[in-house]
Protein backbone atom coordinates (compact mmCIF):
# COMPACT_ATOMS: atom_id res chain seq x y z
CA UNK A 1 0.00 0.00 0.00
CA UNK A 2 1.31 3.24 -0.93
CA UNK A 3 2.57 5.57 1.86
CA UNK A 4 0.29 8.05 3.62
CA UNK A 5 1.46 11.89 4.89
CA UNK A 6 0.63 11.34 8.38
CA UNK A 7 0.74 14.41 11.72
CA UNK A 8 2.38 13.18 14.78
CA UNK A 9 2.55 15.12 18.22
CA UNK A 10 5.50 13.77 19.53
CA UNK A 11 7.16 15.41 22.68
CA UNK A 12 5.21 18.85 22.18
CA UNK A 13 6.56 18.98 18.53
CA UNK A 14 4.49 18.37 15.26
CA UNK A 15 5.96 16.37 12.82
CA UNK A 16 4.69 15.27 9.15
CA UNK A 17 6.00 11.70 8.00
CA UNK A 18 5.54 9.76 5.19
CA UNK A 19 4.39 6.26 6.46
CA UNK A 20 2.99 2.74 4.59
CA UNK A 21 -0.17 1.60 7.27
CA UNK A 22 1.71 -1.72 8.73
CA UNK A 23 4.87 0.33 10.54
CA UNK A 24 4.30 0.44 13.74
CA UNK A 25 4.86 3.71 16.14
CA UNK A 26 8.27 2.18 17.31
CA UNK A 27 9.92 1.75 14.28
CA UNK A 28 8.57 5.69 13.09
CA UNK A 29 9.76 6.57 16.20
CA UNK A 30 13.47 5.04 16.06
CA UNK A 31 13.76 4.95 12.07
CA UNK A 32 12.53 7.74 10.74
CA UNK A 33 12.62 10.24 13.55
CA UNK A 34 15.64 9.30 15.58
CA UNK A 35 14.22 8.34 18.68
CA UNK A 36 15.85 5.66 19.86
CA UNK A 37 14.79 5.51 23.27
CA UNK A 38 12.28 3.41 23.22
CA UNK A 39 13.18 0.05 22.22
CA UNK A 40 12.03 -3.52 20.55
CA UNK A 41 12.70 -6.52 22.46
CA UNK A 42 9.68 -9.13 22.30
CA UNK A 43 7.91 -7.22 19.96
CA UNK A 44 4.72 -9.01 21.34
CA UNK A 45 4.14 -6.95 24.01
CA UNK A 46 4.78 -8.73 26.97
CA UNK A 47 8.50 -6.85 28.12
CA UNK A 48 7.17 -3.23 27.89
CA UNK A 49 10.47 -2.22 26.20
CA UNK A 50 9.29 -0.01 23.77
CA UNK A 51 6.74 2.02 26.23
CA UNK A 52 5.31 5.28 25.47
CA UNK A 53 3.00 7.84 26.64
CA UNK A 54 -0.27 8.47 24.88
CA UNK A 55 -2.15 11.28 26.20
CA UNK A 56 0.03 10.69 29.55
CA UNK A 57 -1.00 6.80 29.99
CA UNK A 58 1.62 4.24 28.68
CA UNK A 59 1.18 1.87 25.71
CA UNK A 60 3.33 -0.43 23.30
CA UNK A 61 4.91 1.50 20.53
CA UNK A 62 5.41 -1.95 18.94
CA UNK A 63 1.48 -2.65 18.87
CA UNK A 64 0.34 0.56 17.74
CA UNK A 65 0.16 1.85 14.02
CA UNK A 66 2.24 5.11 13.56
CA UNK A 67 -0.65 6.09 11.68
CA UNK A 68 -3.39 5.39 14.32
CA UNK A 69 -1.01 7.26 16.78
CA UNK A 70 -2.43 10.70 15.33
CA UNK A 71 -4.02 13.05 17.64
CA UNK A 72 -2.42 11.84 20.44
CA UNK A 73 0.49 13.45 22.68
CA UNK A 74 2.90 11.18 22.27
CA UNK A 75 5.64 11.31 25.02
CA UNK A 76 9.31 9.26 24.37
CA UNK A 77 11.88 9.47 26.96
CA UNK A 78 13.84 11.74 24.91
CA UNK A 79 11.39 14.24 26.09
CA UNK A 80 11.36 13.92 29.70
CA UNK A 81 14.23 16.49 30.49
CA UNK A 82 13.18 20.03 30.30
CA UNK A 83 15.63 22.89 29.60
CA UNK A 84 19.09 20.47 29.37
CA UNK A 85 17.34 19.67 33.24
CA UNK A 86 16.89 15.48 33.97
CA UNK A 87 13.12 14.05 35.01
CA UNK A 88 13.43 13.67 38.68
CA UNK A 89 12.67 9.97 37.63
CA UNK A 90 15.50 10.14 35.38
CA UNK A 91 17.68 11.47 38.32
CA UNK A 92 16.40 8.74 40.33
CA UNK A 93 17.45 6.17 38.66
CA UNK A 94 20.89 7.26 38.16
CA UNK A 95 21.68 7.68 41.57
CA UNK A 96 20.20 4.67 42.80
CA UNK A 97 22.22 2.78 40.34
CA UNK A 98 18.89 1.52 38.66
CA UNK A 99 20.36 1.35 35.39
CA UNK A 100 22.49 -1.87 34.17
CA UNK A 101 22.17 -2.71 30.31
CA UNK A 102 19.82 -0.13 30.16
CA UNK A 103 17.52 -1.47 27.79
CA UNK A 104 14.24 -1.50 30.12
CA UNK A 105 15.15 1.75 31.37
CA UNK A 106 13.37 4.09 28.84
CA UNK A 107 10.43 2.09 29.24
CA UNK A 108 10.32 1.62 32.99
CA UNK A 109 10.74 5.31 33.94
CA UNK A 110 7.99 6.57 31.38
CA UNK A 111 5.72 3.75 33.18
CA UNK A 112 6.86 5.06 36.57
CA UNK A 113 5.89 8.69 35.09
CA UNK A 114 2.88 7.59 34.49
CA UNK A 115 2.13 5.84 37.69
CA UNK A 116 3.51 8.90 39.76
CA UNK A 117 1.18 11.46 37.87
CA UNK A 118 -1.80 9.35 38.52
CA UNK A 119 -0.23 8.88 42.05
CA UNK A 120 1.86 10.74 43.46
CA UNK A 121 2.93 8.66 46.75
CA UNK A 122 2.41 5.08 45.72
CA UNK A 123 3.16 2.43 47.92
CA UNK A 124 5.72 -0.10 47.21
CA UNK A 125 3.42 -2.87 46.21
CA UNK A 126 1.53 -0.45 44.00
CA UNK A 127 4.52 0.45 42.07
CA UNK A 128 5.32 -3.22 41.71
CA UNK A 129 2.10 -4.28 40.29
CA UNK A 130 2.24 -0.89 37.93
CA UNK A 131 5.34 -1.69 36.47
CA UNK A 132 4.58 -5.28 36.12
CA UNK A 133 4.44 -5.03 32.30
CA UNK A 134 8.16 -3.59 32.43
CA UNK A 135 10.65 -6.34 32.63
CA UNK A 136 14.44 -5.97 33.37
CA UNK A 137 16.58 -9.23 32.35
CA UNK A 138 19.31 -7.67 34.78
CA UNK A 139 16.92 -8.48 37.23
CA UNK A 140 17.55 -4.94 38.60
CA UNK A 141 14.35 -4.44 40.03
CA UNK A 142 15.06 -3.61 43.75
CA UNK A 143 16.88 -0.52 42.49
CA UNK A 144 14.25 0.12 40.16
CA UNK A 145 11.77 0.20 42.88
CA UNK A 146 14.35 2.30 45.25
CA UNK A 147 14.59 4.75 42.36
CA UNK A 148 10.55 5.39 42.05
CA UNK A 149 9.92 5.32 45.83
CA UNK A 150 12.95 8.14 46.05
CA UNK A 151 11.60 9.97 42.74
CA UNK A 152 7.90 9.77 44.64
CA UNK A 153 8.80 10.81 48.09
CA UNK A 154 11.38 13.78 46.18
CA UNK A 155 8.04 15.72 44.89
CA UNK A 156 6.25 16.52 48.29
CA UNK B 1 9.45 -7.90 14.30
CA UNK B 2 7.39 -6.51 11.47
CA UNK B 3 3.70 -6.66 10.82
CA UNK B 4 3.25 -7.89 7.21
CA UNK B 5 2.18 -5.60 4.76
CA UNK B 6 -1.66 -4.80 4.50
CA UNK B 7 -4.42 -2.37 3.36
CA UNK B 8 -5.67 0.12 6.20
CA UNK B 9 -9.10 1.39 6.28
CA UNK B 10 -10.37 3.74 8.78
CA UNK B 11 -14.46 4.16 8.55
CA UNK B 12 -16.50 6.95 10.22
CA UNK B 13 -19.20 5.04 10.73
CA UNK B 14 -20.56 1.26 12.40
CA UNK B 15 -22.41 1.15 8.90
CA UNK B 16 -19.36 2.34 6.75
CA UNK B 17 -17.15 -0.29 8.73
CA UNK B 18 -19.74 -3.13 8.28
CA UNK B 19 -20.27 -2.48 4.76
CA UNK B 20 -16.40 -2.85 4.45
CA UNK B 21 -16.95 -5.96 6.24
CA UNK B 22 -19.11 -6.97 3.79
CA UNK B 23 -16.80 -6.42 0.74
CA UNK B 24 -13.83 -7.88 2.34
CA UNK B 25 -15.13 -10.89 4.02
CA UNK B 26 -12.48 -13.24 5.64
CA UNK B 27 -9.87 -10.81 4.08
CA UNK B 28 -10.21 -8.26 6.62
CA UNK B 29 -9.67 -8.15 10.54
CA UNK B 30 -11.23 -5.42 12.60
CA UNK B 31 -8.70 -3.31 14.61
CA UNK B 32 -9.75 -2.02 17.88
CA UNK B 33 -6.67 -2.02 20.62
CA UNK B 34 -4.09 -4.26 18.31
CA UNK B 35 -2.90 -6.32 21.09
CA UNK B 36 -3.90 -9.53 19.82
CA UNK B 37 -4.26 -8.44 15.83
CA UNK B 38 -0.59 -7.31 15.87
CA UNK B 39 0.34 -10.23 17.79
CA UNK B 40 -0.80 -12.71 15.41
CA UNK B 41 0.14 -11.04 12.42
CA UNK B 42 3.37 -10.48 13.48
CA UNK B 43 3.88 -14.17 13.93
CA UNK B 44 2.24 -14.53 10.75
CA UNK B 45 -0.65 -16.69 12.19
CA UNK B 46 -2.91 -14.82 10.07
CA UNK B 47 -2.59 -12.31 7.25
CA UNK B 48 -5.53 -10.12 6.59
CA UNK B 49 -5.87 -8.60 3.09
CA UNK B 50 -7.43 -5.26 5.02
CA UNK B 51 -7.36 -4.00 8.69
CA UNK B 52 -10.65 -2.31 9.09
CA UNK B 53 -10.08 0.30 12.17
CA UNK B 54 -12.80 1.28 14.39
CA UNK B 55 -10.53 4.10 15.95
CA UNK B 56 -12.23 6.54 13.65
CA UNK B 57 -15.48 5.93 15.31
CA UNK B 58 -16.63 8.15 17.30
CA UNK B 59 -18.90 7.26 20.28
CA UNK B 60 -17.24 3.46 20.30
CA UNK B 61 -15.77 4.23 23.50
CA UNK B 62 -18.97 5.38 25.43
CA UNK B 63 -20.24 3.50 28.80
CA UNK B 64 -23.82 4.08 29.36
CA UNK B 65 -27.62 2.93 31.11
CA UNK B 66 -30.99 2.75 29.07
CA UNK B 67 -33.98 3.73 30.83
CA UNK B 68 -34.04 0.18 32.63
CA UNK B 69 -30.97 0.94 33.95
CA UNK B 70 -29.09 -2.10 31.76
CA UNK B 71 -25.55 -0.43 30.57
CA UNK B 72 -24.22 -0.87 27.19
CA UNK B 73 -20.36 -0.85 26.87
CA UNK B 74 -19.01 -0.05 23.06
CA UNK B 75 -16.94 -2.01 21.76
CA UNK B 76 -13.78 0.32 22.06
CA UNK B 77 -14.18 0.87 25.80
CA UNK B 78 -10.64 -0.65 27.06
CA UNK B 79 -10.16 -2.60 30.34
CA UNK B 80 -8.47 0.57 32.02
CA UNK B 81 -11.34 2.17 30.77
CA UNK B 82 -13.78 0.35 32.34
CA UNK B 83 -11.81 -0.05 35.63
CA UNK B 84 -11.17 4.00 35.98
CA UNK B 85 -15.61 4.69 35.71
CA UNK B 86 -16.71 5.11 38.60
CA UNK B 87 -20.09 4.10 38.64
CA UNK B 88 -18.83 0.81 36.83
CA UNK B 89 -16.82 0.09 39.67
CA UNK B 90 -19.33 0.76 42.20
CA UNK B 91 -22.12 -1.60 40.83
CA UNK B 92 -19.20 -4.00 39.57
CA UNK B 93 -16.69 -4.46 40.94
CA UNK B 94 -15.09 -7.83 40.23
CA UNK B 95 -15.90 -7.49 36.61
CA UNK B 96 -13.61 -4.23 37.06
CA UNK B 97 -11.20 -6.32 39.53
CA UNK B 98 -11.12 -9.15 36.36
CA UNK B 99 -9.91 -6.93 34.00
CA UNK B 100 -7.11 -5.59 36.57
CA UNK B 101 -5.98 -8.75 36.10
CA UNK B 102 -5.64 -8.56 32.32
CA UNK B 103 -2.33 -8.04 30.52
CA UNK B 104 -0.42 -4.99 32.04
CA UNK B 105 -0.77 -1.06 32.56
CA UNK B 106 -0.21 -1.06 28.86
CA UNK B 107 -2.22 -3.54 27.38
CA UNK B 108 -5.22 -2.09 29.71
CA UNK B 109 -4.80 0.67 28.33
CA UNK B 110 -4.70 -0.35 24.70
CA UNK B 111 -6.79 -3.67 24.93
CA UNK B 112 -10.86 -4.01 24.84
CA UNK B 113 -13.12 -5.70 26.42
CA UNK B 114 -14.87 -6.35 23.12
CA UNK B 115 -11.54 -7.50 21.59
CA UNK B 116 -10.75 -9.75 24.14
CA UNK B 117 -14.42 -11.70 24.03
CA UNK B 118 -13.82 -11.97 19.93
CA UNK B 119 -10.31 -13.31 20.83
CA UNK B 120 -12.07 -16.09 23.09
CA UNK B 121 -9.35 -17.15 24.67
CA UNK B 122 -10.64 -20.52 27.40
CA UNK B 123 -8.64 -18.52 30.13
CA UNK B 124 -10.41 -14.83 29.30
CA UNK B 125 -10.54 -12.97 32.65
CA UNK B 126 -13.11 -10.66 32.12
CA UNK B 127 -15.29 -13.83 30.69
CA UNK B 128 -16.06 -15.42 33.71
CA UNK B 129 -17.52 -12.27 35.62
CA UNK B 130 -19.54 -11.45 32.27
CA UNK B 131 -21.05 -14.65 31.97
CA UNK B 132 -22.10 -14.60 35.31
CA UNK B 133 -23.46 -11.11 35.37
CA UNK B 134 -25.75 -12.43 31.69
CA UNK B 135 -23.72 -10.31 29.23
CA UNK B 136 -25.29 -10.11 26.01
CA UNK B 137 -23.26 -8.95 22.48
CA UNK B 138 -24.97 -6.60 19.67
CA UNK B 139 -23.68 -8.10 16.83
CA UNK B 140 -24.48 -5.98 13.69
CA UNK B 141 -23.75 -6.46 9.87
CA UNK B 142 -24.83 -4.65 7.06
CA UNK B 143 -28.58 -5.82 6.71
CA UNK B 144 -29.09 -6.19 10.54
CA UNK B 145 -28.39 -6.95 14.12
CA UNK B 146 -28.85 -9.71 16.18
CA UNK B 147 -28.16 -9.93 20.24
CA UNK B 148 -26.51 -13.17 21.50
CA UNK B 149 -26.05 -13.89 25.36
CA UNK B 150 -22.13 -14.17 26.25
CA UNK B 151 -22.83 -17.86 26.89
CA UNK B 152 -23.87 -18.73 23.34
CA UNK B 153 -20.80 -16.76 21.79
CA UNK B 154 -17.77 -18.66 23.09
CA UNK B 155 -18.15 -22.61 20.75
CA UNK B 156 -14.43 -23.78 21.48
CA UNK B 157 -10.89 -22.39 22.23
CA UNK B 158 -10.28 -19.15 20.07
CA UNK B 159 -13.86 -19.30 18.46
CA UNK B 160 -16.60 -17.89 18.95
CA UNK B 161 -20.15 -17.63 16.68
CA UNK B 162 -19.14 -14.02 15.49
CA UNK B 163 -19.84 -14.00 11.55
CA UNK B 164 -17.04 -12.77 9.18
CA UNK B 165 -19.49 -10.17 8.23
CA UNK B 166 -20.26 -9.04 11.38
CA UNK B 167 -18.97 -6.49 14.41
CA UNK B 168 -19.54 -6.59 18.07
CA UNK B 169 -21.36 -2.95 18.19
CA UNK B 170 -22.03 -3.85 22.11
CA UNK B 171 -22.12 -5.32 25.58
CA UNK B 172 -24.64 -5.01 27.77
CA UNK B 173 -25.45 -6.23 31.41
CA UNK B 174 -28.44 -6.32 32.75
CA UNK B 175 -29.38 -4.15 35.75
CA UNK B 176 -28.66 -6.14 39.20
CA UNK B 177 -31.50 -7.37 41.75
CA UNK B 178 -31.26 -5.89 45.01
CA UNK B 179 -28.98 -8.07 47.46
CA UNK B 180 -27.07 -9.27 45.27
CA UNK B 181 -23.35 -9.20 45.06
CA UNK B 182 -20.34 -11.08 42.99
CA UNK B 183 -16.75 -11.92 42.98
CA UNK B 184 -13.86 -12.72 40.73
CA UNK B 185 -11.33 -15.57 42.49
CA UNK B 186 -7.98 -16.53 40.28
CA UNK B 187 -4.66 -18.54 40.24
CA UNK B 188 -2.52 -17.39 37.50
CA UNK B 189 0.82 -18.54 36.15
CA UNK B 190 4.11 -17.40 37.22
CA UNK B 191 4.87 -16.26 33.90
CA UNK B 192 5.25 -12.57 32.08
CA UNK B 193 1.81 -12.92 31.00
CA UNK B 194 0.61 -14.68 34.12
CA UNK B 195 -2.09 -16.35 32.18
CA UNK B 196 -5.41 -17.08 34.30
CA UNK B 197 -5.03 -20.88 35.43
CA UNK B 198 -8.30 -21.35 36.81
CA UNK B 199 -10.69 -18.03 36.75
CA UNK B 200 -14.00 -18.68 39.24
CA UNK B 201 -16.81 -15.39 39.14
CA UNK B 202 -19.84 -15.88 41.58
CA UNK B 203 -22.81 -13.81 41.67
CA UNK B 204 -25.71 -14.42 44.47
CA UNK B 205 -28.87 -13.24 45.48
CA UNK B 206 -29.75 -14.00 48.91
CA UNK B 207 -33.09 -12.91 50.24
CA UNK B 208 -32.03 -10.55 53.83
CA UNK B 209 -34.70 -12.17 55.96
CA UNK B 210 -33.78 -16.24 55.89
CA UNK B 211 -30.79 -16.30 54.09
CA UNK B 212 -31.22 -18.46 51.01
CA UNK B 213 -29.85 -18.60 48.06
CA UNK B 214 -32.51 -16.62 45.30
CA UNK B 215 -30.29 -16.48 42.30
CA UNK B 216 -26.54 -18.13 41.91
CA UNK B 217 -24.33 -17.95 39.30
CA UNK B 218 -21.02 -19.54 38.98
CA UNK B 219 -18.66 -18.78 35.84
CA UNK B 220 -15.31 -20.42 35.38
CA UNK B 221 -12.31 -19.38 32.53
CA UNK B 222 -9.96 -21.99 32.00
CA UNK B 223 -11.36 -25.03 33.20
CA UNK B 224 -12.70 -25.95 29.91
CA UNK B 225 -12.49 -25.21 25.76
CA UNK B 226 -14.27 -21.87 26.65
CA UNK B 227 -15.24 -19.68 29.76
CA UNK B 228 -18.54 -21.71 30.81
CA UNK B 229 -20.94 -21.65 33.55
CA UNK B 230 -21.51 -24.59 36.13
CA UNK B 231 -24.76 -25.12 36.25
CA UNK B 232 -25.37 -28.34 38.40
CA UNK B 233 -23.12 -26.00 41.09
CA UNK B 234 -25.94 -23.03 40.80
CA UNK B 235 -28.88 -25.69 41.03
CA UNK B 236 -27.23 -27.19 44.21
CA UNK B 237 -27.64 -23.55 45.98
CA UNK B 238 -30.77 -22.21 44.53
CA UNK B 239 -33.39 -21.79 47.08
CA UNK B 240 -31.27 -22.96 49.98
CA UNK B 241 -30.29 -21.81 53.04
CA UNK B 242 -27.02 -20.23 52.32
CA UNK B 243 -24.43 -22.40 55.11
CA UNK B 244 -20.80 -23.35 54.70
CA UNK B 245 -22.47 -27.65 54.22
CA UNK B 246 -24.49 -26.54 51.03
CA UNK B 247 -21.38 -23.68 49.82
CA UNK B 248 -18.78 -27.01 50.80
CA UNK B 249 -21.01 -29.03 48.46
CA UNK B 250 -21.40 -26.41 45.37
CA UNK B 251 -17.76 -25.99 45.31
CA UNK B 252 -17.27 -30.15 45.19
CA UNK B 253 -20.06 -30.22 42.08
CA UNK B 254 -18.11 -27.43 40.44
CA UNK B 255 -15.31 -28.88 41.03
CA UNK B 256 -16.59 -32.53 39.16
CA UNK B 257 -18.77 -30.38 36.54
CA UNK B 258 -15.66 -28.90 34.63
CA UNK B 259 -13.83 -30.08 31.80
CA UNK B 260 -10.43 -29.15 32.36
CA UNK B 261 -7.79 -30.06 29.35
CA UNK B 262 -4.72 -29.97 31.16
CA UNK B 263 -3.28 -30.25 34.73
CA UNK B 264 -7.06 -31.37 35.42
CA UNK B 265 -6.30 -32.70 39.15
CA UNK B 266 -4.92 -29.22 40.03
CA UNK B 267 -7.76 -27.46 38.22
CA UNK B 268 -10.39 -29.02 39.60
CA UNK B 269 -8.43 -28.32 43.21
CA UNK B 270 -8.23 -25.04 43.02
CA UNK B 271 -11.94 -24.14 41.65
CA UNK B 272 -13.30 -26.02 44.39
CA UNK B 273 -11.22 -23.72 46.75
CA UNK B 274 -12.12 -20.37 44.66
CA UNK B 275 -15.81 -21.27 44.50
CA UNK B 276 -15.97 -21.48 47.94
CA UNK B 277 -13.74 -17.90 48.22
CA UNK B 278 -15.91 -16.47 45.82
CA UNK B 279 -19.31 -17.80 47.58
CA UNK B 280 -18.04 -16.23 51.15
CA UNK B 281 -16.57 -13.04 49.67
CA UNK B 282 -20.07 -12.12 47.55
CA UNK B 283 -21.93 -13.32 50.79
CA UNK B 284 -19.77 -10.64 52.90
CA UNK B 285 -20.87 -7.69 50.16
CA UNK B 286 -24.45 -8.75 50.63
CA UNK B 287 -23.84 -8.31 54.19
Amino acid sequence: MKKQLIDLRINGDSCEVAVEPQRTLLEVLREDLGLTGAKEACGTGECGACTVLADGKPILSCLTLAIEAQGKEITTIEGLSKAGELHPLQKAFIQQGAIQCGYCTSGMILNAKSILDENPKPSREEILKGLEGNLCRCTGYNKILEAVMAASTGKD
Amino acid sequence: MRIPKFEYVRPLTVEEACSLLYKYKTDAKILAGGTDLFVKMKKKKILPKAVISLNGIKRLDRIEWDERENVGMGPLVTHDGLVRHPTMRKKFDFLCEACLKIGTRQVRNMGTLAGNLCNASPSSDASAPLLVLEAKLKLVHLYGERIVPLEDFFVGPFQTVLHPEEIVAEIRIPKLPPHTAGSYQYVHKASSVGETLVGVAVLLTVNPEDATCQEARIGLSSVAPTPIRAKAAERTLKGRRMDAKIIEEAAQVVSDEIQPRSRPWYRREMARVLVERAIFQAMEKIG
